[in-house]
């Protein structure tokens, strides 16, 4: 019957995952990246080379031009480029007529001389970006011809390196040195690439010059040196000075000035067979920053200069207006003679081309063979493309745009004269923007309806739930949640999903995904507020019960969980902000705890000798050290990028690569003693419950596995990081292997026979029982003493059952089962962070035992007591999500620590991605998938710690009636029976007594839990809405959605294995109880 | 309970608010003088912590002027302890509970992220104010001893109307003293690059507004209190 709760959950997490997607997908535009390249065959004008143009070769290809794509011209000069970081449109206008120009206006006068004096070798056009229009994704677009997004799948996530076919790469490989100066995003996109560069971080924004300076420095002396073919400077002071001051203050026109300058030397340094290009990456808006895509933001300049040659003439059928930034790409390659990159989809825009006549080749003749290749390799990546990716594009769309081609290919056959040339160019170019804009419209836009309806459909199932579970008490659950009910649920969301699946074109979403989605969030949530109204009654009347400002502290503390995402700054400083607040929870706990026992303890006179005797005193020193741990784990953050003075991203030699320094052996030490420490430790809690007597099988497995999977944890960090040569990798992964079994042992026992119990055979009362070393004689007298008083009540107890360890039934599977989890962890995690890790099971285990003694004292009945306090709810959902933190991992995508994907794998045993995939997600979210898959020991931890320490009732309980005094051995039931209302002894017997509500209550935890985690990530998702056009979406919002995202698909299952983790110790004790009792009634 | 603008009571309880109140405003004026903030956190060159100091200790001083009155009908322990207060045994006992109050609070910013290594004197600057906003007070009232049983026990019998009164008052101050030094700590991770987002200041002023706070409300309280007797008083 209790099943029917884990479906409950199952389509709650289903709602909330679902709506996460949807917004992923409206958010996180994909595109795959290919690694395909593009390579031709250069034709060189030097008759001693492999491939000389002569006239027959001519002849030859203007046979079959269709056969001519893998062939280069020669290159006809070479390219300096000058990227000015937001050098918008406007700026390089120069408008004769005004006599107080604004700051930034007139200040680019060198480019209008240029213009008037040589109007055939100057262009000056717009420079149109696509967004997003930040530097990195510009670059990206500048060198790759793509159009750029977020995610491109199948990059390389561990470091920003492009892998994708470029123009540099091409340069590169045909041998035309590159030299480069300025900002450090090009040599990370791009290391080892260039025969020189002066590279300069670009991190400090508020910093206008020295960048600047420097490229100032090296320019004149690389300007002179004829060693290169491509030079490029990237000057960040305008951008800087954008974000900064605004494009309308004096700095700007400063700035301006000086790159003014700076154009007017290069000018006059360069020489005659050399093209220079000004241009910026993207432009700003009025308050000088930049990142959407409004006109503002994506028109910058673009200028080109040539001393000796002219430009194509209008008559080449490009448009003289306007340059899109990815018709870049192919335009530097025809300069230059390189093959087009192969996901390039811009076209070579003649007017920037230098008229360098080719020999035996007429001016139509060359544009004709640069206009077709590139049109050939264009659509030799889409049709690639779509093939790959079905149903990214429509299909009638893709054949009309087939059909054009093949047309096109047909014509391109007969063109023998230059008036031919420019009507086919300029259909061509027509059929080849359309290819781009079908792209454009999948790539480039945020998809508004599928974020916002991924927004709704993620807050409604947390808003239903909200309503309906949390303001219901268990009791009332199983009314609420009937078999029949959720499977009819179960059967409506099904249907709704294949009419999704059926019918998405109809109600025009463009997946199956979106529309299967979109109607079973309708169903679900209508299905939802039906079960809400129904109940309204109940739910109203348990809702007025609740105090208005009740845990005023502790949501306070919520809030600002939830804040953090909304700023980038508190995104930066996550770590230290988690553990400020985990720490107020902390200190919340014991000050709550302290008020409490103060009043109980200490009625009329404060007395420090009690005082220190108290328990009390005793769990505020354990918050204490708790809280000494979470200050030591500062010392195992990771930081990030953008805090400043980070280790991790100091640029030596090779820029672009992040080195992981080493750990010192004493880390691997402290590592190694920390694991055993807390196998120790935790054994010995097993052993004091009695949980390890017997010989069930897992009690076998809890008493010997620890053990093992400690002493290999150890080994495998000594080994695996040891600096000794000779040991064999096999060695080394047989100790993870073996992790990896006893884990994998451990479920297997877990679903075959969980309990850790040991039920003590009844004696015979018949038969005496002698030791070896006591004397016969006493016990026949007292066997004889009891037969003659005929004691009846002694015979009766000697056949009550003794069951070893039944106080702690629950918590103790759940902590072996833990066990395990954590030494699996272990071995994945470095081992700085496998120390976080116990750190923050230590943290966990002291918050237990803090809130276990302050529910206790706080409960009115076991209804209450089952249900931890709300502080502690947030307080361990808090440490689920510092535990990420204290493993040392960030929320940048840079610092997903692969290496754990590799460990017991390097022998080639499973080689399967998805177990890679799996690894690593285990490593990454260790924190959330721990604790959340341990929730259960909120509200059972209560009663196994008043079940070992019964004193503390006594504690507790005889403060509150002092004077009255009581039989200490009789009364102890009796004190706790008059405290709660149940009998407090029994430890977690009391929980199966009290089965429905025990189970309901968990139920209510786990979706508690499921309420934070979606508001979490809720949140996130709102804070990437509000903030798609900040300067730092795609550097430190996104990737935090990411995270959060990823973490809420990891940590819903994790509650659910929780549950289902109590289902089954709750089934077995129900069998255990049931066999006992059978004979006794008969 | 009644209570009236004319009655003692509420004449305490206004005049203690109001101090409490100019005390904070006279050190905003100081810091708003000085115009530099990084002084803060420096002990001999910032005047908060004595200006603080002396404000709490009027509050005390209030506090006896209004129990003058009560004087005649103190019961036998009541007399005991007000005859106790200048000995020195209560002065040093006042005086180490103060300390280690002090010390507690310094080892909180540590464990709240202030740096284990250095900047000693802010986190102690900054640990002596929340010291002498939280915890003063009552012992400069009461003593040692006697403020160790208020914070720990139920109410003790010696305690007079009066000094009731100002207990009261106290409790806000000192809580709104807390949460304001612990949210002040909000502006810390920021990216706005100011010079009053360094270490003790967001939290020493967070500290003295959020105690302006906590007075606030207590004044509110009072007032509202007063305001509804009158009001009944007038339909009736």
């Amino acid at each position: 019957m209790n099943v029917t709760y884990l479906f409950v959950l199952i389509w709650l997490a289903f709602l909330i995952c679902s709506g996460v997607l949807l917004f992923s997908r409206g958010f996180l535009l994909a595109r795959v990246s290919k690694t395909e390249t593009s390579t031709c065959r250069r034709l060189s004008t030097n008759p001693n080379d492999e491939y000389v143009l002569t006239p027959e070769v001519v002849n030859e290809i203007f046979k079959d031009v269709n056969a001519s794509s893998n062939l280069c011209l020669p290159q006809k000069s070479k390219v300096i480029i000058l990227v000015v970081d937001a050098l918008k449109y406007e700026f390089g206008l120069y408008k004769s007529n005004i006599t107080e120009p604004l700051p930034y206006e007139n200040k680019l006068s060198v480019l209008q001389q240029l213009l008037e004096r040589s109007p055939d070798q100057s262009r000056l056009m717009r420079f149109k970006a696509d967004p997003p229009t930040t530097t990195l994704q510009r670059l990206k677009g500048l060198t790759t011809g793509s159009l750029p997004t977020f995610i491109d799948i199948g990059s390389n996530f561990a470091s920003p390196e492009i892998n994708e076919d470029n123009v540099i790469d091409q340069i590169v490989k045909s041998d035309l040195p590159l030299v480069f100066l300025g900002d450090s995003t090009w040599t990370d996109l791009y290391p080892r690439r260039f025969k020189r560069a002066y590279s300069y971080p670009s991190f400090d924004i508020f910093d206008l010059d020295s960048v600047d300076n420097q490229i100032m420095k090296h320019l004149p002396k690389e300007l002179v040196s004829d060693d290169w073919q491509v030079l490029i400077a990237h000057f960040l002071g305008v951008d800087h000075c954008g974000h900064k001051h605004g494009p309308l203050h004096e700095e700007m026109a400063r700035k301006l000035t000086e790159i003014n300058e700076i154009i007017a030397s290069v000018v006059n340094g360069m020489d005659n067979d050399t093209t220079l290009l000004v241009m910026g990456d993207h432009g700003m808006t009025a308050s000088g920053d930049h990142g959407g895509d409004t006109d503002d933001e994506t028109n910058a300049l673009l200028f080109a200069y040539s001393k000796q040659n002219k430009f194509f003439g209008s008559d080449s059928g490009s448009d003289s207006e306007t340059l899109q930034q990815i018709d870049l790409v192919p335009t530097l390659a025809a300069i230059l003679g390189v093959p087009i990159p192969y996901s390039n989809l811009g076209l070579i825009n003649f007017n920037i081309v230098p008229d360098v006549a080719v020999p035996h080749l007429s001016k139509f003749q060359t544009l004709l063979l640069h206009a077709w290749q590139n049109a050939q390799q264009i659509y030799r990546y889409f049709f690639k493309y779509a093939m790959e990716n079905k149903r990214t594009f429509d299909v009638q769309e893709m054949d009309k745009l087939e059909t054009e081609f093949i047309l096109l290919t047909h014509r391109v056959q007969t063109i023998y004269n230059g008036v031919a040339y420019k009507s086919f160019v300029r259909d061509l170019n027509t059929n080849l923007r359309d290819v781009l804009s079908t792209c454009r419209e999948i790539w480039v836009k945020f998809e508004p309806t599928q974020m916002s309806q991924g927004l709704l459909f993620c807050f409604l199932p947390i808003f239903f739930a909200f309503l309906l579970i949390n303001n219901s008490r268990p009791a009332d659950y199983p009314k609420m949640f009937q078999p029949k009910g959720i499977s009819y649920t179960y059967l409506l969301n099904l249907a709704a999903g294949v009419f999704g699946y059926r019918y998405y074109k109809n109600f025009s979403f463009k997946t199956e995904e979106h529309g299967v989605i979109f109607f079973t969030a309708i169903t679900s949530t209508v299905i939802l507020s039906f079960y809400t109204l129904k109940h309204w009654t109940n739910i109203a009347s348990n809702w007025a019960n609740i105090r208005r400002f009740g845990h005023m502290p502790t949501r306070l503390l919520l809030f600002s969980i939830m804040a953090v995402f909304f700023s980038n700054s508190f995104v930066i400083q996550e770590a230290k902000i988690l553990s400020y607040l985990l720490v107020a929870v902390i200190l919340l706990l014991s000050y709550e705890l302290l008020l409490l026992s103060a009043r109980f303890d200490f009625r009329n006179k404060f007395k420090a000798s009690q005082f220190l005797r108290s328990t009390a005193l005793r769990l505020i020193l354990a918050s204490i050290l708790a809280i000494c741990f979470i200050r030591f784990a500062y010392t195992l953050f990771r930081c990030r990028e953008e805090q400043g003075n980070c280790t991790d991203f100091a640029t030596s030699n090779t820029p672009g690569f992040s080195i992981k320094k080493p750990g010192t052996g004493k880390t691997y030490i402290l590592a190694v003693v920390i694991i055993v420490v807390y196998t120790t430790l935790t054994r010995l809690y097993l052993r004091s419950c009695g949980n390890l007597t017997g010989s069930s099988p897992n009690v076998l497995l809890a008493r010997y596995g620890p053990t093992v999977a400690s002493i290999c944890a150890g080994g495998h960090v000594l080994l695996a990081n040891s600096s000794i040569k000779n040991i064999q990798r096999t060695h080394i992964d047989a100790m993870a292997l073996v992790i990896y079994g006893l884990l994998l042992l451990q479920i297997i026992v877990l679903s075959w026979a969980p309990l850790m119990t040991f039920v003590l055979p009844p004696r015979n009362p018949n038969i005496l029982t002698v030791n070896g070393h006591d004397s016969i004689v006493p016990e026949i007298f007292k066997k004889m003493k009891r037969m003659y008083e005929g004691d009846d009540d002694a015979e009766r107890r000697s056949e009550i059952p003794i069951v070893y360890g039944l106080a702690t039934v629950y918590s103790s599977i759940t902590i072996t089962f833990g066990i395990f989890l954590a030494m699996m962890m272990i071995v994945l995690l470095e081992p700085r962070a496998a120390i976080g890790l116990v750190i923050c099971v230590a943290v966990g285990a002291i918050l237990l035992s803090v809130q276990g003694i302050l529910r206790y004292r706080t409960a009115t009945s076991f209804e209450s007591c089952v249900q931890p306090t709300f502080t502690a709810l947030v307080g361990w959902f808090l440490l689920a999500h510092f535990c990420f933190f204290a493993t040392s991992h960030q929320t940048t995508l840079s610092q997903i620590d692969w290496r754990a994907a590799f460990v017991g794998r390097t022998s080639g045993i499973g080689q399967s991605n998805i177990i890679s995939g799996a690894l690593v997600i285990l490593n990454t979210f260790c924190g959330p998938i721990f604790f959340f898959s341990m929730y259960a020991l909120l509200s059972t931890e209560t009663f196994s710690l008043f079940a070992l320490f019964p004193s503390l009732i006594r504690s507790c309980s005889n403060s509150g009636r002092s004077g009255s005094k009581t039989d200490p051995a009789a009364a102890m039931s009796d004190i706790a029976n008059e405290a709660v209302g149940f009998d407090m002894t029994r430890g977690e017997l009391t929980l199966y007594e009290y089965e429905d509500v025990f189970l309901g209550a968990g139920f209510k935890l786990a979706t508690q839990f499921f309420m934070l985690q979606g508001l979490k990530i809720f949140c996130a998702m709102l804070a990437c809405t509000i903030h798609c056009r900040h300067l730092m979406v795609w550097k430190i919002f996104a990737p935090r959605f990411i995270y959060e995202a990823l973490a809420t698909f990891v940590s819903l299952p994790a509650l659910m294995v929780g549950y289902v983790l109590l289902l089954r110790i709750n089934r077995a004790v129900d069998t255990l109880i049931k066999r006992i009792n059978k004979p006794k009634t008969q | 309970m009644v209570s009236r603008f004319d009655q003692q009571k509420t004449k305490h309880q206004l005049f203690h608010v109001s101090l409490s109140l100019a005390t904070i405003l006279i050190c905003m004026t100081y810091m708003q003088y000085r115009r530099n903030w990084a002084y803060l956190g420096n002990f001999w060159d910032s005047l908060v912590v004595p200006i603080v100091f002396i404000g709490e200790l009027l509050k005390v001083v209030l506090a006896r002027f209004y129990g003058r009155i009560e004087d005649g009908v103190l019961t036998v322990k009541q007399r005991q302890k007000k005859a106790a207060y200048f000995t020195a045994r209560e002065l040093a006992g006042g005086f180490t509970l103060q300390f280690l109050c002090t010390l507690l609070y310094a080892f909180s910013c540590i464990i709240f992220g202030a740096p284990v290594l250095g900047n000693y004197e802010e986190t102690f600057v900054l640990s002596l104010l929340m010291t002498l906003l939280t915890v003063s007070p009552t012992v400069f009232l009461l003593g040692g001893g006697g403020a160790l049983q208020v914070c720990f026990c139920e109410k003790p019998d010696f305690v007079t109307k009066c000094e009731d009164t100002a207990l009261n008052l106290f409790k806000y101050n000192a809580l709104g003293g807390i949460l304001g030094a612990w949210a002040g700590s909000v502006v810390a991770p920021l990216d706005w690059g100011r010079d009053w987002q360094v270490y003790p200041i967001p939290n020493i002023i967070g500290a003295l507004l959020g105690s302006a706070m906590g007075n606030i409300y207590a004044c509110t309280h009072v007032l509202y209190a007063t305001a509804r007797v009158y009001m009944t008083k007038k339909r009736a």
